[in-house]
């Protein structure tokens, strides 16, 4: 079962078309990745896939269902590019935020996200606050905090943006970690080559706006993957292969 | 940590002996201003009245200004969500803070009867706009990623509410208090003063002022509610320290 399907989906504000008319089917339990210019109206059709914004017109189907429905049975667990930890929140009580909140739709096996900090690496920050704590584990609490609600699908918008590289690449390894064996769909939007292509089982590479997708690539790189990936020769090509499409929808 | 309690008692200190350094040196006539000294063996000496009466205007200022929090947390939380209710309101706000109150207290003990009724009234109401603003701006400085992401589980507003902008506004709430106490202070002892049946610090001082032999028993009231907004200063500073340690203004600052 395809856990995203768009059909002829539309996204305009006023007269300003941001996206083309755009159909695409997400299998469940993928990782498809979003790369396209700044501005180019991934954000929006995230936004849009996650219930927070209406389609101006087609059909948009996360799970079966609308995506207003979808989000008000938590189906749809976001991570946004600043952490948007609560300053007054222990990393634990951050780590369940969530869960906190419309609690009549939370899974029935809910359970503290403790379990999922120490996986992280956070174990030992529990009661720390989030003035305490670097970018990158800021950054990893948003993730518990998203992925403790057992989400079938996880929106991740440029999550790891604001990070430096090297924690970049820590993160990506511990995402790949966690998402996989977890048989969740990430949709992941991002302005990096490698992490799209390190992450994903798919690229989908976006035009400048209004958003279409020009190229849809699939990443047969084996799983589980380590951190090792990057260096192999199937990886460089992969990455050439994105590249090569983005500057395509650029020159379009 | 030592620092935080020496600096103000340090402050304390030198303002008192510069007080009393000044009457003596320059003879002051008793009748215009009392030394320090002369004010607490006064207060001393009737200790229980002053004590009683000290008692009954702390609790007159501190439920007074629980009860205008309570209703400015109210105002704050409408007006937070609509631009045009906030709008509509300010210039109101506005009105009730430059109004100069004192003029038509003598109407509001006439309304509400002699009491406690006339001084809560009016030390809510003097503290309102103060905390209704804190509570909007506060409220406000939520970050838009935090709203967004309660909102991607549909969190409730009652939920958002709580959760989210209640907790965002202390910081601005704790600045407002700090501000209104002296307010709500100065408030209670007036119109304690302007009232028939009260025993607070102020019912004693203000008829003190108008006898020729009340200036001992008026520079009492004056030092005993000094020393009430020492204190409740220092449980303010205490609150927000314990309550906002998370905060970045209560955090140390590098030299």
């Amino acid at each position: 079962m395809s856990r995203i399907v768009l059909r002829d989906l539309t996204k305009s504000f006023g007269d300003l078309a941001v996206v083309d008319p755009i159909s695409l089917e997400i299998e469940a339990g993928s990782f498809v990745s979003m790369i396209g210019p700044s501005g180019c109206g991934k954000t929006t059709l995230v936004r849009v896939i996650a219930g927070l914004e209406r389609a101006s017109g087609g059909e948009v189907l996360v799970d079966g269902a609308a995506p207003v429905d979808a989000r008000a049975h938590k189906r749809v667990a976001m991570v946004p590019q600043q952490p948007g930890l609560l300053p007054w929140r222990t990393v634990k009580a951050n780590s369940r935020l969530l869960l906190d909140v419309n609690r009549k739709a939370n899974p029935p096996d809910a359970a503290d996200p403790l379990a999922l900090l120490h996986e992280v690496g956070l174990g030992e920050f529990l009661d720390a606050y989030p003035h305490e704590l670097s970018g990158g584990m800021q950054q990893r609490v948003a993730l518990v905090r998203a992925l403790a609600l057992h989400a079938p699908l996880l929106v991740m918008d440029e999550p790891f943006a604001a990070l430096d590289e090297i924690t970049r690449s820590e993160m990506r390894a511990i995402l790949n970690r966690l998402v996989e064996g977890r048989g969740v769909t990430v949709l992941f939007v991002t302005h990096s080559i490698a992490e799209a292509v390190a992450l994903s089982d798919r690229v989908l590479v976006s035009s400048p706006r209004p958003s279409n997708v020009v190229a849809d690539i699939e990443i047969d790189l084996p799983r589980p993957r380590s951190a090792d990936v990057e260096d192999e020769p199937r990886y460089v090509e992969l990455c050439a292969q994105v590249r090569h499409a983005l500057h395509g929808s650029m020159r379009r | 940590m030592t620092k935080r309690i020496l600096a103000p008692i340090v402050g304390i200190v030198v303002f008192l002996a510069a007080w009393e350094g000044l009457v003596r040196a320059f003879k002051v006539r008793r009748y215009i201003l009392r030394a320090p000294s002369s004010a607490v063996r006064y207060l001393w000496r009737f200790r229980s009245d002053f004590l009683d009466a000290a008692g009954t205007t702390a609790q007159h200022a501190a439920i007074g200004l629980l009860i205008s929090l309570a209703v400015a947390l109210l105002v704050g939380a409408v007006l937070a969500s609509n631009r045009f209710l906030e709008m509509a309101t300010q210039p109101v706000l506005v009105l009730v803070q430059v109004v100069p109150w004192i003029a038509y207290v003598a109407s509001v003990v006439v309304w509400l009867g002699a009491g406690n009724g006339p001084v809560l009234f009016m030390v809510a109401l003097v503290c309102l706009p103060a905390f209704v603003f804190a509570t909007v701006d506060g409220m406000r400085s939520v970050e838009p990623a935090s709203l967004e992401l309660l909102a991607s589980v549909d969190a409730g507003r009652w939920e958002t509410l709580r959760r989210l902008r209640l907790p965002a506004a202390a910081p601005t709430l704790f600045t407002a208090a700090r501000f209104n106490i002296g307010l709500a202070l100065a408030t209670t002892y007036y119109v304690e003063g302007s009232n028939a049946d009260n025993q607070g610090l102020g019912y004693i001082g203000i008829r003190a002022a108008s006898s020729s032999t009340g200036a001992d028993r008026l520079w009492a009231t004056v030092f005993a509610m000094a020393m009430l907004g020492v204190i409740a200063l220092a449980v303010l500073s205490w609150a927000q320290r314990t309550l906002l340690h998370w905060h970045a203004a209560q955090r140390s600052q590098p030299h």
